[in-house]
């Protein structure tokens, strides 16, 4: 296994873009990514691209698209899709080609533009026997945050976690995200604004639950060795996990109808989503206590809470209290989505993953201007998708 | 233990996942007879990865669960969920059985406020929707236990 660097990245600003196409967004990303390494377009020699379901045929050989309309050049292209996990699930296929030394320059990219509000069934057009289970949820009413909103009432109940929590986490993330240019939201909240903000599935609140959005982002992986002709300071990918949920898991999995029991449970909650750190901890050689800082998946206030344990940042029922002492605010011991994540950028499934590992990299690099984390050193992110993918990342000077 | 499911057309909003014909509304998933891991909906296979049982059987559920979890939806999902004109808030619950498994459905009968967690719940089948030319879509729901209707 050969190291491999962050040659390059770029992030387009997230928001809506009704006059710009997610091709347009995604040129632009590559293009900026391949600029900040200091090479040419011609350099790379394969590209992994985030599937997206949204954009229609072109949109799921997202890759093929690009290079379309950047230039052909032959290279292998993979397009992937792994919900809301994408953006991980491509930068781990690019990362293992430079580490199994097969090739020295891959870009990874995801770009997306999400339809309005909650996101709905991609419709099944070939002719089956029953109906998916995926409509089934959708007759029976359940959106996804539905489904986090079950996870965090059984919090409530078991760890005495308040609507308070869910509000503070919301209120940390606007503040980080106030004073960061790329994000889609920069207003700074109270919690009693959060707490007046309508209520869309008992206990999770509007706010608290992270938009939709039009985003694209990039990163370009070169091998350690090639990474040292380029003047940019050094930021080593050193671990990029995938995973997948494990049997005995009670999580209520978008978009099941079931689970095992909580009595009956064999495998902890999020039990994908626990694998995939424990996988980055161990390719890296680090663990919970040498991470600086971390962008975790808040797709709503229950995941930030739910992933520092998850994570093994701390114990079943913690996350609460380092909330409360601003241990993950901005210039505590652990900051958390420093970038003022998904809260303050919405998801963009295909990018969002890079998304954070583009923001661990300027962090890295010490520019990342306002929201600089001090001395930030290594970097951990976890991006979690629906039925049960996740991937992790460590990022080290 | 039903209303409203024998007088029109109706369809089952999905196949073999409920029955009433004890009196009491029980949901039908699958059980492995090696392993007794049950699955809802039914399945073909047993989901347990160490076990190579190839045995499964129809199984029906227990008509009464506990409340694990709820949530109160407060916006129309969209389609192809239907909802009623005007849209109320409604529950969805998480109810956990004695055959070691959770199932979520609709809350009804009842106060989504008045829920709490751990109460005992029952099976019921009744109308979800009602289509454009008239066939009334059943399927499975929960309600609190209730004194009172028993
Ligand atoms: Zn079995």
């Amino acid at each position: 296994m050969r190291d491999v660097a962050i040659a390059g990245v770029g992030l387009h600003p997230w928001g809506k873009f009704p006059n710009k196409s997610w091709v347009q967004m995604g040129a632009e990303v590559a293009v900026e990514a391949v600029a900040d390494a200091g090479l040419q377009w011609i350099d790379i020699q394969a590209m992994v691209a985030g599937s997206m379901q949204w954009g229609g045929s072109t949109g799921m050989r997202a890759g093929n698209t690009l290079a379309a309309a950047l230039g052909e050049t032959g290279i292998p292209i993979a397009n992937i899709n792994n919900a809301c996990a994408s953006g991980g699930s491509v930068l781990r296929s690019a990362w293992l080609m430079i580490a199994a030394g097969i090739h020295d320059v891959v870009l990874a990219i995801g770009t997306d533009k999400s339809p309005k509000g909650f996101f709905p069934s991609v419709p099944i057009l070939s002719e089956e026997p029953d109906e998916p289970v995926d409509m089934l949820r959708w007759y029976l009413g359940l959106p996804n945050p539905g489904y986090w909103a079950l996870e965090m009432k059984k919090r409530m109940a078991t760890h005495g976690s308040t609507e308070e929590h869910l509000a503070k986490v919301k209120v940390k993330n606007s503040r980080h995200g106030s004073l960061n240019p790329y994000a889609r939201y920069r207003k700074t909240f109270t919690i009693e604004e959060v707490l007046a903000s309508p209520m869309v599935c008992d206990p999770l609140r509007l706010y608290e639950i992270c938009a939709t959005s039009d985003g694209a982002a990039s990163v370009l992986l070169t091998s350690v060795d090639y990474a040292k002709r380029s003047s940019i300071p050094m930021v080593k990918l050193a671990a990029c996990s995938l995973s997948s949920g494990q049997f005995g898991d009670p999580t209520m999995r978008i978009p099941l109808l079931s689970a095992v029991s909580d009595e009956r449970a064999t495998a902890p909650l999020l039990s994908e989503s626990k694998i995939a750190a424990e996988m980055a901890y161990t390719q890296s050689g680090l663990g919970p206590e040498d991470i600086d800082f971390v962008e975790l998946p808040d797709n709503s206030s229950w995941h930030e809470l739910q992933y520092l344990e998850t994570m093994g940042f701390c114990e079943p029922g913690e996350s609460e209290k380092l909330l409360d002492d601003g241990v993950t605010s901005l210039g505590g011991d652990l900051p958390v989505c420093p970038s003022g994540g998904f809260s303050s950028f919405g998801e963009a499934t295909m990018a969002q993953g890079l998304l954070q590992v583009v923001e661990a990299t300027w962090q890295l690099r010490g520019t990342a201007g306002d929201r600089q984390v001090e001395g930030a050193q290594i970097a951990m992110t976890e991006v979690y998708g629906a039925q049960a993918n996740n991937s992790a990342c460590i990022l080290t000077t | 233990m039903s209303k409203d499911t024998s007088t029109t057309t109706n369809r089952h909003i999905i196949a073999d996942a409920f029955v009433t014909s004890s009196g009491k509304a029980q949901l039908i998933g699958s059980r492995c007879s090696r392993c007794e891991t049950y699955t809802f909906p039914k399945s073909f296979t047993c989901p347990n990865p160490v076990c190579d049982g190839s045995d499964i059987a129809t199984a029906e559920l227990s008509h009464k669960g506990r409340l694990a979890s709820f949530t109160i939806i407060h916006y129309p999902p969209p389609p192809p969920y239907v909802a009623p004109d005007p849209f109320e808030p409604f529950a969805i619950g998480a109810v956990s059985f004695a055959e070691g498994i959770q199932i979520i459905g609709p809350m009804t009968d009842c106060d989504p406020w008045d829920l709490t967690m751990g109460m005992e719940i029952e099976t019921v089948v009744e109308p979800y929707y009602t289509t454009r030319d008239g066939v009334s879509v059943i399927g499975w729901k929960f309600r609190p236990v209730s004194e009172e209707r028993e």
